[in-house]
């Protein structure tokens, strides 16, 4: 087949429509959903700014995604982290840590971040480092990047305690 | 249109590695496999490797399986990512060249998406895990109309992104060789950034009994047209007791037998004096932990 109909469920919502089988989870995102929020950098896995999370947990490239082979996974871009309107801790760590510059890398590193605190609650420095490896900014020098990291990790913690916060798979 | 558009071509979604030999034979060569899809939707590569028709793995159910039974050794499935290898304890255990390869392999998403099978199918000589399965030993077990065929990973690739699957065949699972308590292995690599490629990698299993080395198994990879035995230097190494005189020995003669060219991640001249400084520290990093 060349052309699919495919039911994409990206941050809690599923869409219905048809993608030519060529096409990849960021353009079909992009340029079909509209959520401009994720971004192209290198369209070869190496920059990070196409950044998403599979199924809540993986953080992949959606790049090198095909958009037919993302059906049946949850999908979450940087839009899905908000809740009710109400910022997500690893949005507001980024914000109160000055972590953002352009932007640009932002959204990849927000989605990042997310991924490397769903797998790792209390990341040591050597993690959240080794953890960002594949998401490049350049801007920040990524000192910020990493404190913002940091105190997401206590922030939500905190909040795991007091059960808000919860990120929408 | 925000990003390179992938050249066009029709989606074959099997459900079972059944249908896979059925559609591999009806389209011969005309037929990519697509796995993890890090090497085969870059662009550039897709656009110089382009067929009719992409086959994608993602619908069929199994071979996701990663087992490690003692005896025998570990079973990768063909779907099995390299992230995988790094939360199951057994590879850690038994198998440590494997799962610093893992380790030092791309970036977190990469790994995420990146199959095990995949690096050993792009035959590329800078494949990290490929040169720790090469170190290791290992078959590669091929299904095809007539059934399936065990080959040894020391056949398996044949030439610079050419292997010994044929074109109606999957390539299903990898066994590694089991390991012993007298075992010990070890892989390291040289990069300029994580998601860069190597530059050149080099792993080594070796039997040892105290301090002497009964056996040795030397691969290195981005010093040939695919990753390659060191035979002649594993041979200094063979029933010999490790000591610094022996390791300079052992560079030298690893300097010697690689067969490295300029590209643009290194120079041969530069890939040739590395080679035998990274090898004798791969071998102390591997008895050392034994
Ligand atoms: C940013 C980036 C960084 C990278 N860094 C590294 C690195 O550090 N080290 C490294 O070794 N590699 C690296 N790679 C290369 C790549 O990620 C690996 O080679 C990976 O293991 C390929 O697996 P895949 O599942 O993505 O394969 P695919 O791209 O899906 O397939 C690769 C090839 O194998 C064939 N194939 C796959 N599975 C089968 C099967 N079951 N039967 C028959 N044929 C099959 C495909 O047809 C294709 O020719 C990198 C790639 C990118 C984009
Ligand atoms: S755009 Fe996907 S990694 Fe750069
Ligand atoms: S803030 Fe500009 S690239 Fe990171």
């Amino acid at each position: 087949m060349k052309t699919k109909m495919i039911t994409l469920c990206v941050n809690g919502k599923d869409h219905r429509f048809e993608v030519p089988v060529n096409r990849t989870l960021l353009q079909a995102l992009r340029d079909d959903l509209k959520l401009t929020e994720t971004k192209y950098g290198c369209g070869t896995g190496e920059c990070g700014g196409c950044t998403v999370l599979m199924d809540g947990k993986d953080s992949v490239c959606s790049c090198l995604t095909l958009a037919v082979e993302a059906e049946g996974r949850h999908i979450t871009t940087v839009g899905g982290m908000t809740h009710e309107g109400e910022l997500h801790p690893i949005q507001i760590a980024f914000i109160e840590e000055g972590a953002v510059q352009c932007g640009y890398c932002t959204p990849g590193m927000i989605m990042k971040t997310a991924s490397i605190l769903a797998n790792n609650p209390n990341p040591t420095e050597e993690e959240i480092r080794k953890g960002l490896d594949g998401n490049i900014c350049r801007c920040t020098g990524y000192e910020k990047i990493v404190q913002a990291v940091r105190r997401a990790s206590v922030m939500m913690d905190t909040a795991q305690t007091r059960k808000v916060g919860g990120m929408r798979a | 249109m925000s990003s390179r558009v992938l050249p066009q071509f029709d989606l074959l979604e099997p459900r079972n590695v059944a249908d896979v030999i059925a559609l591999l034979s009806q389209h011969e060569n005309q037929v990519s496999v697509l796995a993890g899809g890090t090497d085969l939707l870059v662009w550039a590569y897709i656009e110089k490797n382009k067929t009719p028709y992409v086959l994608s793995l993602s619908a069929i159910e199994g071979l996701d399986h990663l087992d490690y039974v003692a005896g025998e050794g570990l079973r990768i499935g063909a779907k099995v990512k390299v992230a995988q290898l790094l939360k199951h304890p057994d590879v850690a255990k038994h198998y440590p060249a494997l799962y610093q390869a893992a380790e030092n392999f791309a970036t977190p998403q990469i790994r995420n998406m990146a199959t095990v099978m995949g690096n050993v199918l792009r035959a590329s000589p800078a494949g990290d895990c490929s040169c720790a399965i090469l170190a290791l030993g290992a078959k590669v077990v091929l299904q095809g109309p007539a059934g399936q065929r065990l080959v040894d990973i020391d056949d398996f690739w044949v030439s610079y992104g050419v292997t010994e699957r044929q074109p109606d065949e999957l390539a299903v699972e990898l066994r590694i060789d089991d390991t012993s308590s007298s075992t010990c292995s070890a892989f390291q690599r040289l990069t300029r950034v994580h998601e860069d490629l190597s530059k050149l990698n080099v792993a080594v299993r070796l039997e040892m009994d105290q301090d002497t080395c009964k056996q040795a198994r030397i691969a290195m990879g981005c010093v040939g047209p695919t990753p390659l035995r060191l035979k002649k230097t594993e041979r200094l190494l063979t029933g010999a007791k490790i000591s610094a005189e022996l390791l300079q020995q052992v560079a030298a003669a690893a300097r010697e037998e690689v067969t490295p060219i300029d590209d643009q991640r290194s120079t041969a001249e530069y890939r040739r004096q590395v080679s035998g400084v990274i090898l004798k520290r791969v071998i102390e990093q591997a008895v050392a932990k034994s």
